[in-house]
Parts: C-alpha cells; sequence; structure tokens
C-alpha cells in the first residue's frame, strides 16, 4: 500500500539480488578491483602471522574472557 | 567450549582475504600484517563471544576494521571525509585502450577516501552482500551504496573509463531492451 511501484515486467536493468550494479564481470572497474585483491588474497602470508597464530594456540591456558562489559 | 579446533582452522582460512582487505584499507603492507595480528588477537581472545555459525569472515572484518580507524584517530590522523575531500588531480591515462593498468589501478584507488575505498572494496573484490558491507562498517545500506557508486564514478574519472562500467553483452542488452527512459 506504499507508493512503491513494482517494476512492472519492464525489465529493470538492475540484475536481480545483491549484485553490485557496475562492478561485475563485465565493467573494467569491477575486473580490475578482482584483479588487484586476488592478487593480495594469493600473497604467501607472512611467517610472523602464522607464527603469531602458533602462539595464540599454546598459550591457550584458559585465561577466562575478562567481562568487561563491552559497550 | 566451542571446538578452538575449528575456530582456528577457519581463523586460518580467513588470514589471506583479511590481510589483502588490511592492506587495501591501509595501503602499507607493514602496517596491514600489524592489523592482521591485532584482529587475530582480539579474535582469539573474543572467541567465546563469536556464535558459531554466524559469519566469521564478516566478524573478522569487523575487528580489523575498527582497529585500523581506531589506530588513525591515535595517529591524530583526521580520517578521510569523502564529501571534504577535493578531487584528486591524478590523471592517469592507460597506455592501452581499454586495459588499464594494474598499477594504474592500485594508484587511482589510494586516491579515494577509506569510507569509499573500504566500500567498493567489501563490495566488489571481498564478496559481502550490502547488508554485511552495512554491518561491518556500521553504517546503512544505502550509506555503502552510494559510497561505492561515487567510489566507481571517481575510479572511472581517473582511469578514463567511459561510460558506467558496463562493457558487453550486458550493457548492450540492457539497451535493446530499452532503458529508454532518460
Amino acid at each position: 500500500m506504499t507508493g512503491m511501484k513494482p517494476a512492472a515486467g519492464r525489465g529493470s536493468t538492475s540484475g536481480g539480488g545483491g549484485k553490485p550494479e557496475g562492478l561485475g564481470p563485465t565493467s573494467e572497474i569491477g575486473r580490475k578491483l578482482k584483479q588487484y585483491y586476488d592478487e593480495l588474497v594469493s600473497d604467501d602470508v607472512p611467517d610472523r602471522i602464522m607464527e603469531l597464530m602458533r602462539k595464540l594456540e599454546t598459550s591457550e591456558k584458559s585465561e577466562p574472557e575478562t567481562p568487561k562489559g563491552g559497550r | 567450549m566451542s571446538e578452538p579446533a575449528a575456530f582456528r582452522d577457519d581463523l586460518v582460512r580467513t588470514i589471506p582475504s583479511l590481510r589483502a582487505f588490511a592492506i587495501s584499507l591501509a595501503q602499507n603492507n607493514d602496517r596491514a600484517d600489524d592489523l592482521v595480528q591485532e584482529t587475530l588477537v582480539k579474535a582469539w581472545d573474543k572467541q567465546s563471544s563469536f556464535q558459531l555459525g554466524t559469519n566469521l569472515k564478516a566478524w573478522l572484518f569487523t575487528i580489523l576494521r575498527n582497529e585500523f580507524y581506531s589506530q588513525m584517530r591515535k595517529r591524530g590522523r583526521e580520517v578521510q571525509d569523502s564529501d571534504g575531500l577535493l578531487t584528486a588531480s591524478v590523471a592517469i591515462h592507460p597506455g592501452q585502450q581499454g586495459s588499464v593498468d594494474l598499477k594504474d589501478f592500485r594508484k587511482a584507488l589510494e586516491t579515494l577516501p577509506e569510507d569509499q575505498r573500504e566500500a567498493i572494496i567489501l563490495i566488489g573484490a571481498s564478496g559481502f552482500s550490502y547488508e554485511e558491507a552495512a554491518e561491518i562498517c556500521g553504517c546503512a545500506v544505502g550509506t555503502i551504496k552510494s559510497r561505492v557508486s561515487r567510489a566507481r564514478t571517481r575510479l572511472q574519472d581517473i582511469l578514463g573509463i567511459e561510460g558506467d562500467g558496463d562493457f558487453g553483452p550486458d550493457a548492450i542488452s540492457a539497451q535493446v531492451l530499452g532503458s529508454t527512459a532518460a
């Protein structure tokens, strides 16, 4: 009952669901963005990060979560 | 006790994309790695507050993002505000028509204000939905949409890409199918 018109069969070009307009695989920006990001993702994770993970796992002493009340 | 091993595995699996996001934000690998480390430590400490079955990746991105902005504030750096920012006069001329060099793209990306950069990365590269991105950034979905769209326009301007970005069959069929309005 709101004034919302259903995009009556007119085939609104905004392809269905969540696909970001203008960033799809047919857009140069979309492709570059992916390329840029994928390159970063495929980088080796630096040792210091993996070391940290190992440290976290081993320092698994049952430090109870400090009830800080967050916000 | 939620399976710490499973949590750990999921955490490790997310590191590469978390790191990619961090680099996109910080524009500096060392800083990005610091951010990732802080995020992992925080996530590890707070793992009991993480609800299994919810989106770990989004949760981690949120932590990292908060960390990034709080560090920026600590350094006394103004968070770039897209509205107040003067349009960078970085004119990059793509060497070849139709194809933008990745290096130029990276440079163009750097000129975006953080809020736009993170939005376009989250949506266009990290694979989050607008809703998820809005949650990560603590803002409205509409805000994310407008940041993405401004970012895209800006990148197109800088890189000299014509049109609204969609080349190829989709754009053409859209025309044919009569977006005669406008």
